[in-house]
């Protein structure tokens, strides 16, 4: 072992030891630290988590949705529109999508309603998905109730768990037979939510796009990719707004950390002193007060985003997620899924232990380059 | 060797404040031996003490170690001769409160890289000799003030510099424990190493172990040696 590298274990086993002497200040620090991390890192995280559910839900979507406009809303497409879609050049194929929302009057949920593929359910079948049987406590045979578009009952035996790509999909959906879906939407026959179209080059979406508006001007053709923007833009719009209100509580953490880190105590001003006039070079003390914040800030970080992840994945869902997702009645009760991208915690790591780091270390180099002789004078 | 030429120390220099600790002193500290430098307070034996012991640069002047000019050195190099060839024993002892004795021993030798089984075992031989070996683990805030001088003494030996200095020794110690630092000095200087006091106690700068006696005022060298 070089004799620089037992320097560098001889500092690090100093600060082990300072920091067990002020462990109810450390603690402290950390505990308030954590708890501005942990806020932060939980907007940071679920807005993530949101994103990539929406992006994925998008995922299984068609490349461009053809939407009929009626007073200037969304309004059923007739089927018969597939066949003019067809034609425009460079459209592969067109698929009428009969979905639609459907409240639960038993428990006030917004279920998300399909027809099955290939019509392999009969009348009075159904699958749904595993978080949906879940919450009613249902399983495969057993029935469930809903409700007809004129008030009808209609009870249907599940014959299996729907195949869904992420959680909100498995706490919404419900696929039937087409009768079914008839009942219970009270869409005409004739009639779809919207038009699935299938491209055969992709960088031609949006040209394909502008020829719909213009050939059907009472449509609204969206871009996948556009939604995934947009979805994208919303949550980081809210997560936003989030962050921007926590400025306060993280102006106060930012001062707490300046006082307690930046104003060093007479106690520590007179250590920094002793340990150079015993020997210690300004590096050596600027090295010590490195690990020490590095330690502290750390400890926070690991505590903080921790918790954060914690929350994601508890049973009850964060009380800032209903902000994040906005207040929509079509949203039902889920859990997104924990997804930490590496340049959202990197982000955050920056955001929080760099400038603690810098708080603490720069007070210290000034600390050490004052002359050791003042400690002499006591 | 520690030699000053034309040395001045001055705080604050350009403030309303300012003031000239050490003028124009001149001095030659040759071979080993004590030397006790006395004078009434405010009169600058502190501050020559710090610029003999590397604790400080002077404003002007300059001082040499062993033939090598120290007052221009970078703070590294400065630091580096300071830990090798001085061991300091300060007014109030200085201790780091938490730590026990022996950690507070072997501080000085952590910036040195050298193996912890090394200093660990020269701090115990330095405070079983001075009669701490029971003392080791517990903590300084908890010593008496003759047992935290001498671990400040261990403290001041770790590295095993030539010189030793110490800034009013016996300020805080009663006539019998002043009398004891004087006998632990008298040990190190037979060992041949080179004793520097800042004091104004006459059981210090009277003591046989004294072989010259710098008398200061104001900041200026009245006696620069000759027995008292």
């Amino acid at each position: 072992m070089t004799a620089g590298l037992r320097r560098h274990l001889r500092i690090v086993g100093y600060v082990i030891g300072s920091l067990r002497r002020r462990w109810r200040k450390n603690a402290a620090v950390v505990g308030v630290y954590g708890l501005v991390i942990f806020t932060l890192a939980s907007v940071v995280f679920l807005t993530q988590s949101l994103t990539q559910e929406s992006v994925a839900s998008l995922q299984s979507s068609p490349e461009i949705m053809v939407q009929r406009l009626s007073a200037g809303r969304h309004g059923l497409s007739p089927v018969t529109d597939a066949g003019a879609l067809t034609q425009i050049a460079g459209v592969g194929a067109v698929a009428p999508r009969r979905w639609a929302y459907l409240t639960d009057p038993a428990t006030g949920e917004t279920l998300l309603l399909r027809v099955a593929e290939g019509g392999r359910l009969r009348e009075h079948e159904a699958t749904a998905g595993a978080e949906v049987l879940r919450r009613r406590g249902l399983a495969v045979g057993g029935t469930l109730s809903l409700r007809g578009d004129a008030g009808e009952p209609l009870a249907l035996t599940i014959t299996g768990v729907a195949a869904t790509s992420t959680p909100l999909e498995a706490a919404a959906l419900i696929t039937v037979s087409e009768t079914a879906f008839r009942a219970l939407s009270g869409m005409p026959d004739g009639q779809a939510m919207d038009l699935a179209l299938r491209v055969r080059n992709r960088r031609e979406l949006p040209t394909i796009a502008a020829k719909i508006g213009e050939s059907h001007p009472a449509t609204r053709p969206i871009i996948r990719d556009d939604l995934v923007r947009t979805y994208t833009a919303l949550f980081n719009w809210r997560s936003g707004v989030i962050v921007a209100s926590l400025l306060v509580p993280v102006l106060a953490f930012i001062l707490f950390a300046w006082d307690k880190a930046a104003g060093l105590s007479p106690d520590e001003r007179r250590e920094i002193g002793i340990l150079k006039a015993v020997g210690w070079e300004t590096a050596d003390v600027i090295l010590l007060k490195c690990y020490e914040a590095a330690t502290v800030s750390l400890a926070a970080f690991v505590l903080g985003a921790g918790l954060a992840i914690a929350v994601l994945v508890l049973p009850r869902p964060p009380a800032v997620l209903p902000v994040l997702l906005g207040w929509s009645t079509l949203y039902p009760s889920f859990r997104p899924a924990p997804a930490l991208g590496a340049y959202q915690v990197a982000t955050l790591f920056f955001l929080t232990v760099f400038p603690y780091l810098v708080a603490t270390v720069v007070p210290a180099w000034r600390a050490g380059t004052t002359d050791p002789d003042l400690v002499m004078r006591g | 060797m520690i030699e000053l030429r034309d040395v001045t120390k001055i705080f604050n220099a350009g403030q309303p404040n300012e003031f000239a600790a050490v003028r124009d002193v001149s001095l030659t500290l040759d071979g080993r031996g004590a030397v006790a430098i006395t004078g009434p307070s405010g009169s600058g034996k502190t501050t020559l003490l710090s610029l003999i012991a590397c604790m400080a640069r002077p404003t002007s002047g300059r001082i040499t170690v062993d033939g090598e000019t120290i007052s221009s050195l970078p703070e590294r190099f400065l630091t580096e001769i300071r830990r090798r060839a001085f061991g300091f024993i300060f007014q109030q002892f200085n201790l780091i409160r938490g730590l026990s004795a022996r950690e507070n021993v072997m501080l000085p030798a952590y910036p040195t890289g050298a193996p912890l089984g090394r200093i660990r075992g020269e701090a115990a031989r330095l405070l079983d000799r001075l009669g701490l070996a029971s003392k080791a683990d517990v903590r300084v805030e908890w010593l008496s003030g003759g047992e935290a001088q001498r671990v400040a003494i261990a403290r001041a030996l770790i590295n095993n510099p030539s010189v030793v200095v110490a800034d009013e020794p016996t300020a805080h110690l009663d006539t019998a424990l002043s009398k004891d630092f004087m006998e632990i000095m008298r040990g190190l200087r037979d060992e041949g190493r080179t004793l520097i006091f800042a004091s104004h106690d006459p059981l210090v700068y009277e003591s046989d172990l004294i072989q010259r006696v710098v008398r200061m005022r104001d900041g200026r060298v009245l006696d620069a040696g000759g027995q008292p």
